[in-house]
Parts: structure tokens; C-alpha cells; sequence
């Protein structure tokens, strides 16, 4: 293994667990700051986790082993997924290998482990939560592979770390493509990590709840593995976002010194999408996500068009 | 060897039928009929694994010829596999009654028809088969049903639309013979007429025996009303032979297909695997949920035949090899899944009465042992990793992201579509799943009969854990089977066999390591979270108490997407309220999501051909004078042609 590898393995690892929880912490503070408050510290993510930590759990009535093997579940998927997607061009294979399309049945595990759980305490707020999510992952689906499949195409692989070797450099915005698939691939990161105008993270009203429904019933640490899956999500979304979508440097360790200050721009927009645009009404986010798909269709084609 | 297995395995089958009609040798007869089927099992493998070819080989004259070959000995082993249990499973699930004794004998007449198609190398042989493995099923539908009305309405409607639809099978099977290319001894010209004529009726015959969209409208009503094993063997098993005959006629007989013809069935492929899932979600009876999954996962099987076919004609070889391989394999895969979650649903209905997926609730906690085996299988049909049903979409949507890599703009940008169409279908069924998860097995039994149910005897539960660790197996080494498959492409391919799934091109399916990371991780969780002390509370409901009346249904969990689709679907609903006296008395409230196939395009069809009967009818006069008239007025007309010259 060499020192570039080892560095992004590490990366990957610590990065994706220990770090992840900054980049909605980023967000909540910049969107704050956006809005003319003060806000928590960017660190307040780490804070809930600890609290949460140290709470003791509350179990709702009739609750069985699914409900309290879902947090576990969930999160080993999402750490999964952390396994998975590489933070840059070389990244030894962690068991799992670093194939793009394992990375959405690792994210469909995660959807069917809460929405059974919310099944299993018979929570309507849950339920109805759960329902709009697993409504929403069918377009979200859709439009992910879709925009995916045009950084497959581009780079010739579905292996990610052939993918962010295949698309680095300026390419991204001389190739038109790639330019559509990231159009594609930014409503996907809105809808996946749960921010406006899709979901609002904010929210503490039970009837507008997406991605916080299901999660009303829990406490305690069960609480914190969830908290910090949503936290794997943003990560995961980010990082290939950056290291697929946008422009990054060809050599490994180039990459590894670009990825931090991409996230953090990514994370800025999101707030400033967060702090432009109202939440939608749920059922018009498929229309939303449905000019996603066209543009990468588009882009699929462009990229048809291109290599004949 | 190999050969030796089979024929004891079928005659075991064959004795062990007619064993079971003598009523103090019921269950021995089988027990009997299991153990042939798990012979023919492990002959179909064998012949899978060795890629031996045993019998004889096709001819396109009529005369009788058995055989086996890879293709076959695949399917012959998917028989096997699925009839094995379900055979162990009828042992308690039949009564040893006259019916049930007629059931289990009709049983292995069943798996000897399905046999006799997969075994046949002749068309003569081949079609007998055909015809009676549709002729089985409805006649134990019948015996099963007894004097049901409805049973024999739908029994017509099976008939009539695979017989109508099984015409063109024999258009195709007879041109091929005519053309002397069964076996692919002659091959024929690509483009041409011919090989259109042949594809096309080969794709609606076998397409309608396969419950293909839009001509599977047999298939939601036929399946569910069969008892839970004959169901299990008709979606696990008969559909998957209807699709080896696919698989023989498309990809081996037919030449090299047109590009235009691969993105038809692509098209095909697409409308089924989407159109079942989402007339399955809105569905509400367990069984008929289960039979319209059945048309998802052959359209999903159809979209690799699909992929194969574009991907050969456009010249990527390895990739089509590939692509029927993910095919093939989700044939496996899904006989698997769908025979455990058809014989769950019938330990299910045994025990409570009732399949309406809103009554039923709480019995994972009632029945641990058919209830996680169930879960298993609801998570492998959802496409969950590490289990198999992921393993075989994986591979299938990798097929499909190949086609846009090899082909032109319009079956570049199909192919794309079709991805995008099987990755929606996955989260559908991922939809679908946590419903019926939810409804059946989790939260509190919603029905007096649902908290009293009691888990089935012994040989019922050892055959649902039988197939639910098939499952596992399948999910964690499903690169075992996937070498053999990939050399079954009748042009040279070969893949290495791993435990996983190493494909070039692909950043691969190392199944075992994800099952390993992911048992591994959920434990290391579990660990560090610690011992739970954790207080009870009531559920949250904004401050009320949860009564039974705010309990969610199947309708009020799918009703996001029913309202974001209703431009699709046009569900109808009616609300009617009672008032007296300027008080509401009572308010109902009906919805259903019609199937718009049907209502569309069969019932006017229907009405258009009771119209022509009525007409027709006329003729039929009884009257012996007005049958001489035609006698003469054919005469004349005969007469007339022939010296006009157009016949004789």
C-alpha cells in the first residue's frame, strides 16, 4: 500500500466518521449567519451527540426487535457507505469495493430498516414520514443512477475511484455531459441530505416532517446513530459530489488537499439554498427531480453523441 | 450419472403422485414426490456445472426426443429447488381429503409438464408441454375451488387469454421448425422477414405465459386464488420456463436480432417491471400483492433478455453474455424469494383465515420462526444487500448501463431510461416491502384471529427457513453460479467463478465482504450502544391515545404516491355521507386504484367481441334448412373461385 493510499484510506475513514458531522453543522451556522442570527457554533452536531449519548432511552409501547435493531442497521449502512465512496483516486478496497451502484443498496437498506421501524411502534407522524420518504426515494432513485450513470459513462467504470480519476481536471466544464450530470446531481445531494426546498432539517412540526418523521420515538444513543446517519448522508452526497461532479486535481494527494475546501463550498451553498428557497410542497418535488432525470438524459445522450 | 438422477427424480415424482391419491399413503406420497424434486435439483445443477450435454440434441423434425443441456439443466434445477419445499410444505398444508389428495397428485403432474418442457428437444414434444403445463394449473385451480363462481370465471379468463396468446407461440415454434433452425442448426438471415415474424410472436406468446405487460392480465387474478404451494410453484417456476422458452427462441434460435427489436423488449421490460410494482402497492389482498410482484420481477428478468439483445446486436459480446447472465440469475433469485413469500402468505392464511393485509399485524411476535423467514424474504425481494435479490438487480443494472456505452443516441438513451425505469422499481419495492413488513408482521395484530395465531407445524416452517437461507446463500456467493451462466450465451464468453461478483468494467460485488461489513458493523453497534434500560412510553400522537381507529392501512401509507402518480393512474374514490335530520349519520368511503391495461384495453376488446357474438349468433340458426344454404352458397362460391382462377 502506498502512502498516497494509506493517506486516503484514512481519510475516508476518519473523514467519513469523525468529520461528518461538521458539514450539516456548517450549514445549520452559515445559514444562520445568512439570516441575520447568531446560530449554534458549526461543532453543535458533536454537542447533540454527546448529550444524546449520555441520555437514557425511552422505549414507546409494543416497540420489537426491529425497532431497536433499526438504529444499528441504519447506521452500519450508512458506515457502509462511508467504506465505500473514496475521497480520492486511489483508496485500497475496504471490504466492500467501491462500486457506485452497491453505494444506492446500502442507502435502500437505511430507508427500509426506518420505515419499518416505524411500523413497528405504529407511530402515524412516523408513518407519514416514512411514506413521503419512500415516495420521494422512487424519483430520487431514478434521478441518482440517472446522474451517476453519466460519470460512469464519462470514466468508462462504475469503480469510484476509477470514476474520480476518469473525471478530474478542468473537464467537468469543458464536457457538456458532465456539466448536465452535475445540474442532475444537485437536485439529488438537495433531496438526499434532507435540505430545502425538498425537506426542512428545521422543522419541529410533526405534519410537515420528511427524513425527521420516523425518528420521533427515539432517544438516547439509539438517537445519536441516527442523528449521526444523517450526518454519513451529507458526507457521502458531498464527497461525490466534489470529487465526481466538480472539478478536482489528477494527482491523489492534490486531490486529498482539494476535497476539504470543496466540502466546505458545497456546505455554503447549501445554506444559501437553504436561506433562498422556501420548502416546496411535497408532491411537487417529483417535478423537481424529474428535471433532474431530463438533464442527465440529456447529458447521457450529449455523451452518445460525443464519443460516436 | 447426471441423466441416471434425473429420471429417478422424475419417476419419484411420477410414483410418489400416485402414491399420495391412496389416502393412508398421503403425506409418504409426498414426501416421495419431495425427494424427486430435490433430485431433479441436483441433476439440473450438476448438468449446469459441468455444462454436459445429456440425451439428445434439438431437431426440428417431429419426432419425440428428450434431452438436457446447460439452459435446461438451469431451469430443471430452479424446479427442483422450489418444488422440493413446497412439496415438504404441502405434507401438513394439504388435508389428506379427496381434494387434497387430488392437489398433491396434480402437484407432480405439474412439475412432470414443467419438466417435459425443459427436457423436450423436438416442437412437437415442446409445445405438448407447453399446452399442459397451462392446462395443470387450472384444472387444480378448479379441483381446489371446488363450485367457487368466481374461481371459474377466472379460470376462463387464464384459459382464454394464454390460449389466445399461446397461438403465437406455436406461430413461432412452427416457423422455426419450418426453417429447420431449432437447436440453431440453420441460422437465420438477421432483418429478415422471418426472423421478425418469429421474434415478435415468440415475444407475445411466451410474453403472455410469462405475465409480460400488457398481457398479464391473467396472471394477478390465476395465481392467488391456487393453494400457497401450486402458487409458489406457478410464479416460481412456471413463469421462469415460459421465459426459458424466451431465452431459447430470442437470444439462441433467432439469429442476431435487430437493434430496434432489443429496445421493444427493453420497452416491454420496462412497462412490466414499474406497471406490477405500483398496481402491487396499491394492492390489498396479500396473495394478489404477491402475483402482481411476480409481473415486476419478469419484467426485470425482461429487461436483461433486453439488454442481451441490444448489446449483441450492437456487437459487445462479453456485455450481452453478462447481461443474460443477470437474467438468468434473477430467474434464480426470484423463484426463490417469491416461492417463500407465496408459502409464508399460506402458513398465514392457515393460521388466520385471511389474507387482507390490513387485518392481519403482530406476527413476527406470533410466529417468529414463518415470520422472520418471511421478513428475509419481503428484505431479498425489496433488493436489500446481502441478500440475493440485490445481487441479481445489481448485475441487471449494470447490463443496462452498457447499453448507452456501446449503442447509437435513441437505443443509448433507451437503455438509460430503462436504468433509470429498474433503479424506480427498486425503490418501489423497497415501498412496497416495508408495507407488507409493517402491515403483517409489525406493530399489534389488528384482528382478534392475528393475536392468536400460532406458528404451523414443523414441516411448514423447515421449508419457509429452507428457502429464506437460500436467500442468504444466494446473496452472499451468487458469483457460484454466475460463471456457468455466462458460458450458457450460445457465443463464446466466459467469466472466472468467485464467491462475488467480479465483473470488468465495474468496481465489482464483493457480496461476501458486504454481508461480512454489514452483520459485522450492526453487532459492533449493538455492542457499543450497550444494555438498553430503557423506560416504556406511549407512542406519540400529538397528545391522544393511540386507539385502533388511528392505526395507519395500506391504503393511507401508499396515499403519497397515489396522489403525486394520480395523473397516471386516475385512482377513483367516492365519499357518501348520510344525514338526518340535519345530523351526519354515517359517512363511507370507498377508493381503489383501477388497472388501466384492463380497463383501457381489454374491456372494450371484451365488449367488442360479445358485440361480434351476438351477431354471429344469427348464423346459428338450428334450423337444418338454413344449414343447406350455406352448404350451396359454399358450393357456389367454391365454383366460382376456381374458375375465376384464385384457387385449384
Amino acid at each position: 500500500m502506498s502512502a498516497a493510499s494509506a493517506a486516503s484510506a484514512a481519510v475516508e475513514v476518519l473523514g467519513g466518521i469523525a468529520l461528518a458531522p461538521l458539514l450539516p453543522g456548517l450549514v445549520q451556522h452559515w445559514k444562520a449567519r445568512l439570516q441575520g442570527r447568531r446560530g449554534p457554533t458549526p461543532l453543535q452536531p458533536y454537542r447533540e451527540l454527546r448529550r444524546l449519548w449520555g441520555k437514557s432511552m425511552v422505549d414507546p409501547e409494543g416497540a420489537g426487535p426491529v425497532y431497536r435493531l433499526a438504529p444499528a442497521v441504519v447506521a452500519a449502512a450508512l458506515a457502509g457507505g462511508v467504506l465505500l465512496v473514496p475521497v480520492a483516486g486511489a483508496a485500497p478496497t475496504l471490504g466492500l469495493g467501491h462500486d457506485a451502484l452497491v453505494l444506492l443498496g446500502l442507502l435502500a437498506l437505511a430507508r427500509f430498516a426506518v420505515a419499518a421501524a416505524a411500523w413497528d411502534v405504529s407511530n402515524g407522524f412516523s408513518l407519514m414520514g416514512a411514506s413521503r420518504d419512500l415516495m420521494l426515494s422512487v424519483f430520487v432513485e431514478a434521478t441518482f443512477v440517472l446522474s451517476l450513470a453519466v460519470g460512469l459513462l464519462v470514466a468508462g467504470t462504475t469503480d469510484l475511484r476509477g470514476v474520480v480519476a476518469g473525471t478530474a481536471g478542468a473537464g467537468v466544464w469543458g464536457n457538456p455531459a458532465l456539466a448536465l450530470g452535475t445540474v442532475a446531481f444537485a437536485f439529488v445531494a438537495i433531496a438526499e441530505t434532507g435540505r430545502q426546498p425538498v425537506d426542512s432539517p428545521d422543522t419541529h412540526l410533526e405534519l410537515t416532517m420528511i427524513h425527521e418523521g420516523p425518528l420521533l420515538e427515539y432517544a438516547g444513543r439509539d438517537l445519536a446513530y441516527l442523528h449521526w446517519a444523517a450526518a454519513a448522508r451529507h458526507w457521502l452526497v458531498l464527497v461525490l459530489a466534489a470529487q465526481v461532479f466538480l472539478p478536482h486535481p489528477r494527482g491523489v494527494w492534490a486531490q486529498l488537499a482539494v476535497l476539504p475546501v470543496t466540502l466546505v463550498a458545497l456546505c455554503a451553498a447549501l445554506a444559501v439554498v437553504e436561506t433562498l428557497l422556501a420548502k416546496m410542497r411535497v408532491l411537487l418535488v417529483p417535478r423537481l427531480l424529474a428535471v433532474g432525470a431530463a438533464a442527465a438524459l440529456l447529458g447521457i445522450a450529449a455523451w452518445i453523441a460525443g464519443s460516436a | 450419472m447426471t441423466g441416471a438422477l434425473l429420471v429417478a427424480g422424475l419417476s419419484a415424482t411420477a410414483f410418489g403422485g400416485a402414491l399420495g391419491v391412496w389416502r393412508r399413503a398421503f403425506s409418504a406420497g409426498l414426501w416421495l414426490q419431495a425427494a424427486g424434486a430435490a433430485g431433479i435439483a441436483i441433476a439440473g445443477f450438476w448438468a449446469l456445472g459441468s455444462q454436459t450435454s445429456l440425451g439428445e440434441g434439438f431437431t426440428s423434425s417431429f419426432v419425440p426426443r428428450f434431452g438436457v443441456d446447460g439452459l435446461s439443466g438451469l431451469f430443471l434445477g430452479i424446479l427442483g429447488l422450489i418444488a422440493a419445499p413446497a412439496l415438504v410444505f404441502s405434507t401438513r398444508y394439504l388435508r389428506p381429503s379427496l381434494r387434497g389428495r387430488a392437489v398433491g397428485a396434480l402437484t407432480a403432474l405439474f412439475v412432470l409438464a414443467l419438466a417435459l418442457v425443459l427436457c423436450a428437444r423436438d416442437p412437437l414434444t415442446f409445445l405438448a408441454g407447453w399446452e399442459s403445463m397451462t392446462l395443470v394449473p387450472a384444472v387444480v385451480i378448479l379441483v381446489s375451488r371446488g363450485a367457487d363462481r368466481r374461481a371459474r370465471q377466472t379460470v376462463f379468463d387464464y384459459l382464454a387469454v394464454t390460449h389466445l396468446g399461446g397461438a403465437a407461440t406455436w406461430v413461432a415454434i412452427l416457423l422455426l421448425a419450418h426453417a429447420g433452425a431449432i437447436g440453431g442448426h440453420a441460422t437465420i438471415a438477421s432483418g429478415s422477414g422471418l426472423q421478425t415474424a418469429i421474434a415478435l410472436s415468440a415475444l407475445v406468446g411466451m410474453g403472455t405465459k410469462a405475465g409480460v405487460m400488457p398481457l398479464h392480465v391473467w396472471l394477478p387474478r390465476a395465481h392467488p386464488i391456487a393453494p400457497s404451494p401450486v402458487s409458489a410453484l406457478m410464479s416460481g417456476v412456471m413463469l421462469k420456463v415460459a421465459l426459458y422458452g424466451l431465452v431459447r427462441v430470442l437470444v439462441e434460435w433467432d439469429g442476431v436480432l435487430p437493434v430496434w427489436f432489443g429496445v421493444l423488449v427493453l420497452a416491454v421490460g420496462a412497462l412490466s417491471a414499474v406497471g406490477g410494482v405500483v398496481y402491487a402497492l396499491f394492492e390489498h389482498d396479500l396473495k394478489r400483492l404477491l402475483a402482481l410482484h411476480s409481473i415486476e420481477n419478469v419484467g426485470i428478468i425482461v429487461l436483461g433478455i433486453g439488454a442481451c439483445l441490444v448489446l449483441r446486436a450492437r456487437g459487445a459480446d462479453l456485455w450481452a453474455a453478462f447481461a443474460l447472465a443477470a437474467a438468468l440469475l434473477h430467474c434464480v433469485n426470484h423463484a426463490v424469494f417469491k416461492a417463500l413469500l407465496f408459502l409464508g402468505a399460506g402458513a398465514f392464511e392457515r393460521a388466520l383465515g385471511s389474507l387482507e393485509i390490513d387485518r392481519l399485524g403482530g406476527l413476527l411476535r406470533r410466529m417468529p420462526w414463518s415470520g422472520g423467514a418471511f421478513l428475509v424474504g419481503a428484505a431479498a425481494i425489496a433488493g436489500l444487500p446481502p441478500l440475493n435479490g440485490f445481487a441479481s438487480e445489481w448485475l441487471t443494472l449494470q447490463a443496462l448501463l452498457h447499453v448507452p456505452r456501446y449503442g447509437d443516441v435513441a437505443d443509448g438513451v433507451a437503455g438509460a431510461l430503462a436504468l433509470a425505469a429498474l433503479a424506480a422499481t427498486a425503490a418501489l419495492a423497497v415501498f412496497c416491502f416495508v408495507k407488507v413488513v409493517g402491515l403483517v408482521l409489525l406493530g399489534a395484530p389488528r384482528t382478534p384471529a392475528a393475536a392468536a395465531a400460532e406458528e404451523p407445524p414443523l414441516p411448514l416452517r423447515a421449508a419457509l427457513v429452507f428457502l429464506a437461507l437460500a436467500c442468504v446463500a444466494l446473496g452472499v456467493a451468487p458469483g457460484v453460479l454466475f460463471g456457468a451462466l455466462v458460458s450458457l450465451a450460445p457465443w463464446p464468453a466466459a467469466a472466472g467463478t468467485h464467491l462475488g461478483l467480479h465483473v470488468p468494467g465495474t468496481g465489482s460485488l464483493p457480496a461476501a465482504w458486504i454481508a461480512v461489513v454489514l452483520v459485522g458493523l450492526t453487532g459492533a453497534l449493538v455492542l457499543l450502544r450497550g444494555r438498553r434500560r430503557a423506560a416504556p412510553a406511549p407512542t406519540w400522537a400529538s397528545g391522544q391515545l393511540v386507539e385502533p381507529a388511528l392505526r395507519w392501512t395500506s391504503a393511507g401509507f401508499t396515499k403519497s404516491l397515489r396522489l403525486v402518480l394520480e395523473a397516471v393512474l386516475r385512482p377513483e374514490r367516492e365519499i357518501s355521507s348520510k344525514t338526518r335530520g340535519g345530523v351526519l349519520q354515517e359517512v363511507a368511503y370507498s377508493g381503489s386504484v383501477p388497472h388501466l391495461i384492463e380497463a383501457r384495453l381489454y374491456r372494450p376488446v371484451e365488449r367488442a367481441a360479445f358485440r361480434a357474438a351476438v351477431h354471429a349468433r344469427r348464423l346459428q340458426t338450428g334450423s337444418v334448412g338454413t344449414y343447406v344454404v350455406y352448404l350451396i352458397g359454399l358450393v357456389i362460391v367454391l365454383l366460382a373461385a376456381v374458375r375465376l382462377g384464385v384457387i385449384g
